[in-house]
């Protein structure tokens, strides 16, 4: 009886002794782990601090102000563009013709002041606007986008892109299928060289 | 004894067996007494030690089950803390969450020369990511054979990327926590510096040193970056074509206090607040720290017969008809109290204050008296430090005996100097419908509605935003009209003060604004120190060609950044609203 007793206890001990180490382990293993999470969010968070700063740092007023003059040429809104009622909308202008060389991209991604270098753009005084009212269907416009492409002034942001030292803004334009990344990339490389 | 005997009288023993002595040869008295003292002591220990368990085991409950998860937690918080990421410093933050300061961990590189392999190939590489570094001097640390040399401190993350990437081994980073200002000078005065043991010195940073050191998430500003960018550029572009010393700018939100921008030029960069530029004197570098709006103590000149007409409608000492004798220059003591723009005839209040005329409001102040004006001077809180979250505020100065030539000089804004800001918060009471509002650098949480002091009755508010709209209607604030929004206004150009005379050349031009008249949301005001008279504004170095033009601009370019809707100014609705009865049917002479 005592025998038997022993052993119980004996099995009972080492059983314990086996789970708490096995436990203690995993606690370790558990531990080391959140260790390794917790300095890894340490350097992400570092990191998306930095990336932060250098963001806010890119977005300095000043230089969005500048790389716009050079770039877009965009003008503060005036009092006269902004209506409050759709009664104060004065009808718009007839649209263009059909046969004509289109005005100017319905994507164009702005409006270049009106100046030597943007003839085509006097033709409707609202490009934006008017061309996404024209009722002409959006693949015969592709096409006729596509053929747009070789007018030089259009391509001048493409390839040959050379900011101008002068305040005249560079006039930039999707030309239609050409994708979205082209231009960008294009708007990049102008960056990068005029640095 | 009897036990032993039983044994041995066991018929079945072995022969050669002898039963041990198993009990103490003592007598049984003796033998009891000692075994129960054993027992006792026993018995005692024994339940010593159940204690000492029951206080562990009872001690656990309590630690895991009866405080659920605050004992875990505190573990964690230890841990949390040694792990801790947050920085010495909290985030600043405008109005719309874009960071005007923060803290990085900013890397100082330095090596062990001992460790250095080839000192010539680790110069090579070392210039080739740190060009501003000189070769010579590098190769002469690296072979120095020091166990620690400087090679150059403050790294930017991308340089400390290049060098790690270079893979030299004996090349170290030390951490060290740097405050960074990403817009540099764009809201330097507010924000402030802090020195290199990340203690606020100025601005925010020292007045709410203590928050921002506390503060685990971004202090936000009531500021605006665009509109502080704004302010800034047009400011500058006034100082350069005037020539002037400097120029200051606020915008409230009159509403509820909270400023949208705040401005002080020349200004610095708080990234490098010591040395702004070598070749400026240590008097010009502290010139620039200063900031204006809030320490710069200026007489502002006619801004203050706002005031005057103010204290004067709102006693019921005047009323819009009631007319003053301007046909002559006041002569009191050795003092002359003369019109820039005199008209030589008895003026009506909204004509004094549309043609700014001194002795016209000379003689409102006088019919008012010396008590009334000083106590609705105190209720626009003029006569003490404006409230504000920032360390670097002036007092007021004023007369001590408020004699009647002071009266008389007080009311066109002589003989006392204020703050901008005190001036600014006092206007945005005048036109928000006579309730102060402290001025605050704190974001309020939409559509709060802070508390106020009624200083002015909205009666009076209403008039009063009559007469500034004039100003700018007909007055001398023309080229402030920015169309569309309703701006309305007072200017005033002050003489400076050099040595106890007013010095002719030296000017203070001002305009205090706010817009849209018909329902303010924003004053503004704008200052120029010294400037000069161009080709351009035909010689004038007055606010009306100055700085009114620019918060013309101002007003333009911000207007829809804060979201004021233009309106059609000759509408009906806005023409009734801002109509003066006395006038109508009269020919305005225009200033």
């Amino acid at each position: 009886m005592t025998r038997l007793g022993n052993v119980f206890w004996l099995v009972l001990v080492l059983a314990a002794g086996f789970t708490t180490f096995k436990v203690k382990y995993a606690v370790q293993d558990i531990e080391d782990q959140l260790n390794r999470t917790r300095r890894q969010t340490v350097a992400e968070q570092q990191e998306t601090r930095v990336l932060t700063a250098e963001w806010t740092y890119l977005n300095q007023p000043e230089r969005l102000a500048e790389l716009n003059r050079r770039f877009l040429g965009l003008t503060a809104i005036t009092a006269k563009q902004l209506q409050r009622s759709i009664e104060e909308i004065p009808l718009r202008a007839p649209a263009a013709p059909t046969g004509a060389p289109p005005a100017a991209p319905p994507d164009a991604l702005v409006e270049a002041s009106p100046g030597p270098a943007a003839p085509q753009a006097a033709a409707t005084p609202l490009p934006v606007t008017s061309a996404a009212l024209n009722p002409v269907p959006a693949i015969a416009r592709t096409t006729r986008q596509a053929d747009a492409i070789s007018p030089p002034d259009e391509l001048s942001a493409g390839e040959d892109a050379r900011p101008p030292g002068s305040a005249t803004p560079v006039r930039l334009a999707k030309a239609g299928p050409i994708p979205a990344a082209n231009s960008l990339d294009a708007l990049i490389a102008q960056i990068a060289e005029a640095r | 004894m009897g036990s032993l005997q039983r044994l041995d009288e066991n018929p079945c023993r072995p022969r050669h067996f002898r039963p041990p002595p198993c009990a103490p040869v003592v007598d049984d008295e003796r033998a009891t007494a000692v075994l129960e003292t054993c027992r006792t002591r026993l018995v005692a220990a024994a339940a010593l030690f159940t204690v000492v368990f029951l206080v562990v085991a009872l001690r656990l409950v309590e630690i895991v089950v009866l405080s659920g998860g605050s004992a875990e937690s505190h573990v964690g918080r230890i841990r949390a803390v040694a792990l801790s990421t947050a920085p010495v410093r909290a985030d600043i933050v405008d109005r719309n969450d874009k960071l005007l300061a923060t803290t990085l961990d900013s890397p100082s590189l330095y090596a062990d020369p001992r460790q250095i392999i080839d000192a010539d190939e680790a110069t090579r590489a070392i210039t080739s990511v740190l060009p501003e570094l000189d070769p010579g001097e590098i190769h002469a640390k690296l072979i120095s054979g020091k166990s620690f040399v400087w090679i150059k401190r403050r790294l930017t993350p991308r340089q400390e990327y290049d060098v790690n990437r270079l893979g030299i081994p004996g090349l170290q980073f030390e951490h060290q926590e740097r405050r960074i200002y990403p817009f540099g000078d764009l809201a330097a005065h507010v924000v402030g510096f802090c020195g290199i043991d990340n203690n606020g010195l100025a601005g925010i940073e020292r007045a709410l040193d203590g928050a921002v050191k506390g503060n685990a998430g971004p202090i936000q500003l009531s500021l605006d970056a665009r509109v502080q960018f704004i302010l800034h550029e047009e400011l500058t572009k006034v100082i350069g074509d005037f020539n002037a010393k400097g120029a200051a700018g606020i915008i409230m939100d009159v509403r509820t206090g909270e400023i949208i921008g705040m401005l002080s030029l020349p200004d610095f960069d708080p990234n490098h607040p010591g040395a702004t530029d070598p070749a400026l004197s240590p008097a010009e570098a502290k010139e620039r720290t200063f900031n204006k709006v809030t320490l710069g103590d200026y007489e502002m000149g006619s801004v203050f017969k706002l005031f005057t007409a103010a204290m004067a409608l709102d006693s019921g000492v005047a009323s819009m008809t009631k007319q003053y004798d301007a046909s002559h220059d006041i002569h009191i003591g050795r003092f002359t109290i003369e019109d820039y723009h005199g008209k030589h005839r008895w003026l009506s209040v909204p004509e004094i204050i549309m043609y700014s005329s001194n002795i016209g409001a000379a003689r409102m102040a006088v019919d008012a008296g010396a008590e009334r004006q000083r106590s609705y001077l105190a209720r626009f809180g003029l006569l003490k430090p404006a409230a504000i979250e920032l360390d670097e505020v002036a007092k007021p100065h004023f007369p001590a005996p408020w004699r009647e030539i002071n009266v008389m000089t007080i009311a066109y804004g002589h003989g006392i100097s204020v703050t901008p800001l005190q001036v600014i918060t006092a206007v945005s009471a005048i036109v928000n419908g006579g309730v102060l509002h402290r001025a605050t650098l704190l974001k309020l949480p939409p559509g709060a509605n802070p508390p106020g002091e009624q200083v002015i009755a909205p009666k009076t508010s209403d008039q009063m935003r009559k007469l500034m709209r004039l100003v700018v209607e007909y007055g001398t604030a023309k080229l402030g009209a920015a169309p569309g929004y309703v701006v309305g206004g007072k200017t005033g150009t002050a003489e400076k003060n050099s040595g106890g005379h007013y010095d002719e050349k030296k000017l203070l031009s001002s305009f205090i604004g706010a817009f849209p008249m018909q329902d303010p949301r924003y004053a503004i005001l704008t200052l120029v120190d010294e400037p000069h008279g161009t080709k351009q504004s035909h010689g004038y170095a007055t606010a009306g060609w100055t700085v009114v033009p620019a918060t013309s601009r101002i007003i333009e370019r911000i207007a829809p950044i804060l979201g004021v809707p233009p309106v059609d100014e000759a509408s009906p609705a806005i023409t009734r609203a801002l109509m003066i009865e006395s006038l109508q049917g009269k020919r305005i002479e225009t200033y």
